[in-house]
């Protein structure tokens, strides 16, 4: 007991650490909030920059940038109508509004205190959650943990994306190109033609580092020259009595938010839109009509999107499986770094664990602090000319992408997959599944060929098992039902019967 | 997300593109190890290049039914290849090849300059105040404080920070 609760606090009590945390956190405000810089891109480019410290280093700085970065989105929200991040989707439809009523301060005090509490309802949770988690997956099969990232993969394919067959597309694609290298069972070359290079497989780092950085950046070279619009922004601090009555909200707000953040492959972005839905629902009369500057369209997002944030922690560390975007680059970190997240994790290093929700309560307590002060330089950085921003960003991800391995064949793996996103986002593919599949890959691999031997390589008995396991049945049905709710999936159906004839 | 009634430019042959690499993995996969065994190394990605193959199929069946995006080149030049992207893109190609010889410092700073005065057009005195200022914190963050080893180069800048070192260490 005493030795969780030394770990808890180490970073609160090591001033590199803490400094670390701040940074992060500050980073992140200003990571989320610039549109065109994602939290996905700050950190994928600084796992090649962090890769060579001590991991509670590099998970201080990553965690704060999470935490800052999901609030971060709300602030040009707000502001400026753009969502700096997707979680913030749903804060701009009540935020902006309020701001063009003069109150861009009340609403940006307000999302700020409620982003501090939702957070801390995740972090709760996370805390108490993770290690009943962490026991039960130990009862998971190899089958269980395979349909479990089939299910987050299936679920960030067709969320968020254009079409199912895009998303299903972007999934396979990033499990595909996880394959690559020595088969870690038999040692037999998979798709290395022959190069040396391609036995160590394609590095993962230098695959985000173009689908989130470089791509992104190209993509918004697309609308250089938008015109900010100016707020006035003055008291930011919230008044006690609207604190006072959207607390009861912002509660369940969290709770929407925990319970989609923990969900594999569902994030921040949904948990908010599910809980603005909430909001609107249980609202019988606002104050001001939703849409034209509703203070619970606020809070609701707001609490749920960094409510999320401790939510998706709970697969990341238990289950090895990333919630999203965001933990899928975070687990690579904690890859790189030799830990292996999954239910071990929280057995052999509960250090680890209570680090981090310590860390996370922390850059918390910081997301408040910076939330409510600086917001002076915030609108200065915030008017940063583009031009500067998207040259810096490349140069840092053609840096990073260097530093992995002190070698240029980094940087061409990086710029090809930068390429290949920049095409992919233009005719409307998600490059996430891309990245949740290339960190899934081994875990799928790994899994279905231990399913499949325990059944002595028999299909039947392995089907037979999925639907007699309840776990199993549970999952699969999940899966079903998430296809079968993605309507298109029947006309896809219908359709890849002819064009395979065709083609094939 | 918005959905398309039109095509545009090039879809088709990014889809295409997709299919036919499909169609290559697919292939490959199948070399591995064949249908030797469900548990074989190949098993896993002749399964999902099989789903990759299928989804770019309906992708591209999809693409094909779709109107023309008509505007032909400079449609396809203004939405798919905007001057800016194709321009830059050769920037970055420039620097990452120039990384290694010209050392980071130079090569930056090169980079930065030449796409900072594309992206801006401002005038050449404030262009090159950016860059600097740019690179200096980018030295400072990266190369100072997080350690990070980047490409020397022609500026042997190593040595001129060892010397700096030494110079505050001996004059205390």
């Amino acid at each position: 007991m005493m030795d969780a609760l030394s770990y808890l606090f180490a970073s609160w009590l090591q001033p590199e650490l803490l400094a670390l945390t701040a940074v992060g956190t500050a980073a992140g405000i200003y990571i989320g909030a610039i549109p065109g810089l994602s939290v996905t891109m700050a950190v994928s480019i600084l796992i090649s920059f962090t890769f060579g410290w001590e991991v509670n280093h590099a998970l201080a700085l990553m965690n704060g940038i999470f935490m800052g970065g999901v609030y971060g989105g709300s602030r040009t929200a707000i502001l400026l109508n753009i969502p700096g991040a997707p979680a913030a989707i749903a804060t701009a439809l009540d935020g902006y509004p309020m701001a063009r009523k003069g109150e861009a301060g009340n609403a940006i005090g307000l999302s700020t205190v409620m982003s501090f509490f939702g957070g801390f309802v995740g972090i709760i949770v996370l805390a108490a959650g993770a290690p009943v988690v962490s026991e039960f997956a130990i009862l998971f099969q190899p089958r269980d943990y395979m349909l479990l990232a089939v299910m987050g993969i299936l679920l960030v394919g067709s969320l968020s994306g254009e079409s199912l067959a895009k998303g299903i597309f972007a999934g396979a694609l990033g499990m595909l190109l996880g394959t690559v290298g020595l088969d870690p069972m038999t040692a037999e070359q998979r798709f290395t033609f022959g190069s040396v290079e391609l036995m160590n497989g394609i590095s993962a780092v230098a695959l985000m580092i173009g689908l989130f950085g470089v791509s992104e950046a190209l993509l918004q070279l697309h609308n250089l020259h938008l015109a900010a619009v100016k707020q006035k922004v003055d008291k930011i601090i919230p008044s006690f009595s609207d604190l006072k009555k959207y607390l009861p909200l912002s509660l369940q707000t969290s709770a929407i938010g925990v319970i989609i953040g923990a969900l594999p492959g569902t994030g921040g972005d949904i948990a908010a839109l599910m809980a603005y839905d909430h909001a609107k629902r249980v609202t019988k009369d606002p104050e001001v009509p939703f849409g034209q500057g509703a203070k619970e369209g606020l809070v609701a997002p707001e609490s749920a999107n960094n409510a999320a944030v401790g939510g998706a922690y709970i697969p990341m560390l238990t289950l090895g499986i990333p919630g999203d975007a965001v933990t899928a680059v975070i687990i690579g970190a904690l890859f790189i770094h030799g830990l292996n997240p999954g239910p071990l994790l929280l057995i052999e290093k509960p250090d680890m664990f209570w680090f981090t929700v310590g860390n996370l309560t922390l850059a918390n307590i910081f997301l408040l602090i910076f939330g409510l002060t600086g917001i002076r330089i915030f609108t200065k950085i915030i008017e940063c000319p583009k031009g500067v921003l998207f040259p810096l960003i490349l140069l840092l991800s053609v840096v990073g992408a260097y530093s992995i391995n002190n070698s240029l064949s980094d940087v061409w793996w990086m710029l090809g997959f930068g390429v290949l996103g920049y095409f992919m986002k233009l005719y409307g593919y998600q490059v996430g599944p891309v990245v949740l599949g290339i960190i899934l890959s081994r875990l799928m691999d790994d899994n279905w060929r231990r399913a499949i031997i325990s059944e002595q390589e028999s299909l039947p008995a392995f089907f037979y098992g999925m639907i007699t396991s309840p776990l199993s049945a549970v999952l699969f049905l999940a899966i079903v039902l998430i296809l079968l709710s993605q309507t298109p999936v029947w006309k896809a159906i219908k359709m890849h019967a002819s064009p395979r004839l065709g083609r094939g | 997300m918005e959905t398309h009634t039109n095509r545009r430019p090039g879809e088709i042959a990014f889809n295409a593109a997709l299919f036919g690499f499909s169609l290559f993995m697919f292939w490959q996969a199948y070399q591995i190890s064949g249908f030797s065994a469900l548990s074989s190394a190949g098993a896993f990605p002749m399964a999902m290049s099989a789903i990759m193959l299928i989804a770019s199929a309906v992708v591209l069946f999809r693409s094909l039914r779709l109107a023309s995006p008509g505007g032909g080149w400079s449609g396809f030049r203004s939405e798919v290849l905007p001057p800016a992207v194709l321009v830059f893109s050769l920037f970055i190609l420039a620097y990452s090849i120039t990384l290694k010889s010209l050392g980071f410092l130079l090569a930056s700073f090169l980079f930065l300059l030449a796409s900072i005065w594309y992206l801006e057009r401002g005038p050449i005195g404030r262009t090159l105040l950016l860059a600097i200022a740019s690179i200096t914190g980018v030295y400072v963050i990266f190369r100072l404080v997080f350690q990070v080893v980047l490409p020397e180069g022609i500026i042997p800048e190593r040595a001129i920070l060892a010397a700096l070192g030494d110079f505050f260490a001996g004059s205390k």
